[in-house]
């Protein structure tokens, strides 16, 4: 088993398989779609064939008329409700109500004895719409006169955020060079395995949802107000998880709401499971955007100041794009020294689908705009990007003139292992054939972990002790498959000094586990991993007042190791570990033994208006070489090694923290070279896996992560985030490494082999 | 109206036993479709991009059209010979070389062992992997109703996007190919995004002997560049006979790219479709006859 000394631990710093391996590769692991209940009803939508669209009528008759249908639904049946991320943006209803916004939305649905039945139904529905006008482009959306997508926002700007700090236009005038570019992002999407899916019961005990969801408290509350019950009445159950990445799992979709309502239209229990192609033309998506970047530098390679303006198509409705606004901004200032900055983020309504969260939420944006900006300065400055890199980097403590502070900082130190790999050492030398030609990119980023969001952000733990040594572990964090309930279980058994097996964690069920924001923001490890260490010294100390008493002495002399129990520097005494959870459970007519634990790590406020402070609580450092090869006519690009310096501070579990910044560079790596949603007029011509492309295990490179050592007294244990940093550093450095094979700089995601073909087609005509 | 269907449509499901059974059912002027591997007519249903078919008839019953054989030096495919079994079959990569490279590069395993290379010729798509190999390779095919058959050189059998000149009657039920002088070499480059599991924006296939230092034969398959997989026969005629040069390979490529007619989609752009196509009949002439 790997290991890492980060410590004086038994179980941290390992890598223990994951605990829910079994269960998953036997096909014991139920999810969403598994469950089946006794008289269970199957919900299906209606969605528009039009992106936008006045609403005139809907005649659902003939549908209610079908044999099999029980019930059938239109916005009119939630009355009004809509939900959004924050109170003024709440501009999202389950189902259109006047109006539809973008393709795919949706109209109506309907409850059938079986799914064959609801198909039908649902041909039955008839919608008389009047087409509107519809904007696609965010940039046109911005124009005088263009069509309006929400009557609240006149503008079609949904959200802005303006962030200035320093003096830009002085950081310009003392560069030697200043540099405007246009750089793009792509429409991309997730890629979870498992589609949106949940089972939903209404009865006299209130809501019972069975529901695939990444943070199961968000539907929890959207359940709460939609249908005006008290929180005690929602029982969110988390079945296992198939991916998450951000975005739609973290949301509710508009099958929770309708299965709820059918459920409490009929009495039945009522199931739906989207299908991939659901999820491609209507669930959250990345935002694409454009990002205006200008970048001043000395000749030595020193960053002046940095003024980007970033232009996002928003989509039809609101979600959570404010923050991804906000994320686009406030660290900007790291991972490199930037004595001026200013930032004008624009979120912009358009008849798309609805931009949203995903992995490297809002930074992937403008720290790729910045790093192949000072790529491409440092080439115009004859600078090396190594060196660039290295000049600018900071290092901790340290804090952003935006008031980001910074306690441990492992980019110096991954750059400088990157220097001396192979890769980037021998990077000339390759023997170029006459088909294909290779380079070699790099990039340095840094991303938050334990994101706070704004409202109840609680995140805590609870322990029970079974009267035979075991323990019971309730967390409001849901592992989405990224490993994090296996983490969580370590810190556990590591601070009650017992072997894994002997914890035991339940997923969500919110009757039962203490609230929690949700898995996002990379903030599972951090807070949750906090609350387990607090809830688990909790319990220790319990014990060790029942230990002392057997040993007559001090509580806090009493050590828990290797599943025993006894006193410090007599370890020849020991008792198992058991025999002290009986002696404490039965004491007395019998005693109840229960840890607590809750984050409170950073609770320093952030101005969130403004772009100052923390958003996150520690941050992660990842430097990254990629190199490919590319074919010189067709343009076809294989990248063949990823290198990633990864500082995620103490890597609890080593494993686990490389397969998810494997995990994230492929992705990155989709994003950069393959993915992308073409678009005509609204409607999305390849959502579906075979012509949305994403990379294959064979298009996967070799990849190697460094793991960079650091101590960072923000987080337990010193453990930060690890991979949403390898997703934000990836497409960068890839297309660095397409600029060294090619001498081409793209500032447009995807760049797929047609693009490059024919700008070297370009290039040769020069 | 938009609807993500998850379900199949209703339709009438026949697993005939026998042949004759099969043309039966099929004489029976219903709305009838022909079920292999299903692995383009399943999703398409599901989908509903094409109209239900009244009944769906199973060919899986039929085994004895489960075969790769060789008789008399000619090749012989069961209509209900996987991709898998033709892509790794020892006669196929032995003599008929070019058939295994295009049909290896067919989707994923699953899908390989699943659909067969007849229902890939006969779904009929432009983008059809075996298509621009089974053209160079100058197959027929053989296709049987219910009183009678007939013979069907596979550069006639296509007459557009998923239109072939079947009869609502007929199936092929064997795909045959002449033996190939053992002399001739063949390639097939499949462009595509990703290096597995894609779709060709560009299939390319070259077969040619040489003899001498000239092309005694030559012969190229384009696939995904024109509304049916197509024979570049220009490009052929002005190689055909003639000197194995670097200039003429060029002239040929460009020829080629002029014979073919992409459409811009969602996939890549005609234009880039049609430099690719020029790029690769280069690069496989070249490659296949040692041109630097």
């Amino acid at each position: 088993m790997e290991e890492i000394n980060i410590g004086d631990y038994s179980l941290l710093g390992k890598s223990i398989p994951r605990i829910d391996a079994y269960e998953k590769v036997t096909g014991e692991a139920k999810y969403a779609a598994d469950i089946e209940l006794p008289g269970m009803l199957w919900c299906k939508i209606l969605r528009s064939p039009l992106p936008h669209a006045k609403i005139l009528n809907i005649d659902i008759s003939r549908a209610k008329r079908l044999t099999g249908v029980k019930a059938v639904c239109t916005a009119k049946d939630f009355k009004g409700f809509r939900w959004g991320w924050m109170p003024i943006t709440r501009d999202e209803p389950p189902l259109a109500e006047d109006k539809v916004r973008f393709y795919g939305e949706g109209v109506a649905a309907v409850a059938a004895i079986d799914e064959e039945t609801a198909e039908e139904a649902l041909e039955l529905i008839k919608v008389d719409y009047e087409e509107l006008p519809g904007v696609f482009d965010p940039e046109e959306a911005l124009k005088e006169g263009a069509p309006v997508v929400h009557d609240y926002r006149p503008n079609n700007i949904s959200w802005e955020f303006h962030m200035d700090f320093g003096d830009v236009e002085k950081g310009f005038k003392e560069a030697d060079l200043v540099r405007e570019d246009r750089f793009a992002t792509g429409r991309v999407i997730t890629g979870f395995l498992e589609p949106p899916a949940a089972i939903a019961l209404w009865n006299s005990s209130g809501i019972t949802i069975w529901a695939a969801k990444q943070s199961p408290y968000f539907v929890y509350r959207h359940l709460a107000q939609c249908f005006n019950l008290p929180l005690n009445k929602i029982r969110v159950i988390q079945p296992f998880v198939g991916g998450g990445f951000g975005g739609t799992k973290n949301d509710s979709v508009a099958g929770d709401f309708c299965s709820v309502l059918f459920s409490k239209m009929t009495g039945r229990p009522v199931k739906f499971v989207y299908k991939m192609e659901e999820v491609f033309l209507t669930c959250r998506r990345r935002h694409n955007a454009i990002i205006y970047n200008k970048m001043g530098m000395k000749k030595d390679g020193t960053i002046t100041a940095m003024q980007s303006r970033l232009i996002a198509d928003g989509g039809a409705y609101t979600a959570i794009g404010p923050l991804t606004m906000y994320l686009t901004g406030c660290i900007s200032t790291l991972p490199y020294k930037l004595p001026n900055f200013k930032h004008d983020a624009y979120r912009v309504f358009t008849n798309n689908p609805v931009g949203a969260a995903m992995r490297g939420h809002g930074v992937t944006h403008t720290r790729f705009a910045a790093e192949i900006q000072m790529d491409m300065m440092a080439e115009e400055l004859g600078l090396d990007p190594m060196e660039i890199r290295l000049k600018n980097a900071i290092e901790a403590p340290y804090e952003t003139i935006n008031k980001v502070t910074i306690f441990s900082c492992g980019l110096k130190d991954g750059l400088l292992k990157l220097k001396e790999h192979p890769l980037w050492k021998e990077r000339k030398k390759e023997n170029k054939d006459k088909e294909t030609i290779s380079g070699v990119g790099i990039s340095g980023v840094a991303y938050l972990g334990g994101a706070r969001q704004r409202g109840y952000q609680s995140c805590a733990a609870v322990l029970r002790l079974c009267e035979d040594g075991t323990v019971e572990y309730l967390t409001g964090a849901t592992d989405a498959g990224q490993g994090s309930d296996t983490v969580l279980t370590q810190i556990v058994a590591e601070e009650l000094g017992l072997s894994i097996d002997h914890v035991d964690i339940q997923r969500v069920d919110t009757a039962y586990t203490p609230c929690d924001a949700g898995s996002y923001g990379s903030r599972v490890t951090a807070l949750a991993g906090e609350a387990a260490m607090k809830a688990a010294k909790d319990l220790k100390r319990q014990l060790a007042e029942y230990a002392a008493k057997e040993w007559n002495v001090s509580s806090e002399d009493i050590v828990f190791k290797n599943n025993k129990v006894y006193p410090k520097h007599m370890p020849d005494k020991a008792i198992p570990f058991r025999k002290l959870a009986q002696i404490a459970c039965y004491s007395g007519v019998g005693a109840v033994i229960i840890g607590r634990g809750y984050s409170q790590y950073g609770i320093e406020p952030y101005d969130f208006e403004k772009g100052i402070g923390n958003a996150g609580t520690a941050y992660s450092f990842t430097s990254q070489l990629t190199r490919v090869e590319v074919d010189k006519e067709t343009g076809f690009t294989k990248c063949t090694d990823m290198i990633i310096a990864h500082d995620c501070g103490k890597p609890l579990n080593p494993g686990l923290v490389e397969s998810q910044n494997q995990g994230a560079s492929v992705q990155g790596l989709g994003q950069a070279i393959y993915e992308e949603f073409v678009m005509d007029r609204g409607r999305t011509l390849n959502a579906n896996l075979a012509d949305y492309k994403m990379p294959t295990a064979v298009d996967a490179p070799n990849i190697e992560v460094i793991h960079i050592l650091t101590d960072d007294p923000k987080v337990p244990y010193g453990a930060k985030e690890a991979s949403e940093g390898a997703i934000v550093s990836s497409p960068p450095s890839v297309i660095s490494a397409i600029h060294d094979a090619t001498g081409i700089w793209f500032k447009e995601l995807p760049v797929t082999p047609e693009k490059i073909a024919l700008a070297l087609r370009e290039k040769k005509k020069e | 109206m938009v609807i993500f269907y998850r379900r199949l449509p209703k339709f009438e499901y026949i697993k005939p036993e026998s042949q004759n059974m099969l043309f039966e059912i099929l004489s029976d002027n219903k709305n009838c479709s022909v079920y292999a591997g299903g692995t383009d007519l399943i999703p398409k249903l599901k989908k509903r991009l094409i109209k239900p078919p009244d009944v769906l008839i199973d060919l899986k019953g039929l085994n004895e059209l489960d075969y790769i054989k060789i008789e008399g030096g000619t090749l012989k495919i069961g209509a209900l010979s996987t991709i898998y079994s033709v892509a790794t079959s020892k006669i196929v990569i032995e003599k008929f070389n070019i058939l295994s490279q295009a049909a290896k590069s067919i989707a994923a395993f699953q899908i390989q062992n699943r659909g067969t290379i007849v229902g890939n010729i006969c779904n009929a798509v432009p983008s059809a992997d075996s298509a621009p190999a089974l053209l160079v390779l100058n197959a027929k095919l053989n296709i049987k109703k219910k009183d009678g058959s007939r013979k069907v050189n596979i550069d006639e059998f296509f007459i557009g996007p998923n239109k072939t000149v079947l009869d609502k009657d007929e199936i092929v039920t064997e795909v045959e190919i002449s033996e190939v002088p053992s002399s001739f070499k063949g390639i097939y480059y499949k462009l595509s995004t990703r290096g597995k599991m894609d779709l060709a924006t560009v299939g390319v296939a070259v077969l040619l002997g040489s003899d001498n230092g000239r092309f005694s034969d030559i012969r190229i398959g384009l696939g995904a560049v024109a509304p049916t997989p197509i024979r570049a026969k220009r490009a052929e005629e002005l190689l055909k006979g003639e000197k194995i040069n670097k200039e003429l390979i060029n002239n040929a490529a460009r020829i080629a790219s002029d014979e073919s007619s992409p459409i811009d989609d969602h996939r890549a752009s005609a234009t880039y479709r049609k430099i690719m196509v020029e790029t690769l009949v280069k690069r496989a002439i070249c490659r296949l006859t040692e041109v630097g």
